[in-house]
């Protein structure tokens, strides 16, 4: 998973009112990064409207359908210590991903993986430096 | 033990969305349901992460496994939930 996660897409203190401000953040680094291109930010809020990406452990992963405002498969990883209401799931933490094609399905499965471990988990949830992040995506 | 072995019809495959009503579906019938893809260790069909961690994409044969009252028709429920394309 390393190689689609950018260090800069790693930001692990930030503070946002909704679901909402949490998804443009997400899609905001994203952006910054050269994965996608602007639009794709309101095909992740639709997406999410759509049915919630909520998928356990405190863990989102906010994403849009359209392969279309992709430039490069990327995963970003956005943390909310103070956590966010999520249509009643609490979520401290957002993975958001930008892909091509099957890619993401891959990439879903390795982060599912580690998800499933207690342990891994709460190393991920609880990250205070970039480098723990990396270590427990690779 | 009654078993169900079909193909993912999905597009994008298992993931996000078509995960999601998958298990919502599940977790609704009641019936605990395994979910496996062929040399994995079979997961919970109510499990979100369990059915991410399989990785399956479109055309992925997925195994559905059950047992007691009502397990022939929680797996025909879901077995037919997994041939249509989810993401329409």
């Amino acid at each position: 998973m390393l190689d689609v996660l950018d260090r800069r897409a790693v930001l692990l203190h930030e503070r946002a009112a909704d679901r909402e401000e949490a998804i443009r953040r997400c899609g905001r680094v994203l952006v910054e990064t050269g994965a996608v291109a602007e639009p794709y930010i309101q095909a992740m809020l639709e997406r999410e409207r759509s049915i919630s990406t909520y998928v356990g452990e405190g863990v989102a992963i906010p994403h849009g359908v359209s392969r279309e405002h992709v430039l490069r498969d990327a995963i970003c990883v956005v943390r909310f210590p103070e956590g966010l209401d999520w249509d009643g799931e609490r979520v401290t933490v957002c993975v958001g991903i930008a892909a091509r094609g099957d890619g993401h399905v891959a990439l879903l499965a390795q982060l599912a993986e580690i998800l499933l471990d207690p342990e891994r988990a709460r190393a991920l949830r609880e990250a205070t430096d970039v480098d723990t992040v990396i270590k427990e995506l690779t | 033990m009654p078993e169900r072995t079909v193909a993912v019809a999905s597009r994008t495959g298992l993931h996000a969305r078509p995960a999601k009503l998958f298990v919502q579906e599940a977790a609704r019938l009641g019936v605990p349901v395994q979910i496996r893809v062929d040399g994995r260790r079979p997961v919970p069909a109510t499990s979100m992460l369990g059915v991410l961690s399989l990785g399956a994409v479109q055309g992925t044969m997925v195994t559905l496994s059950a047992e007691g009252d009502g397990a022939a028709e929680a797996l025909d429920a879901l077995a037919a939930l997994l041939s249509r394309d989810l993401d329409e």
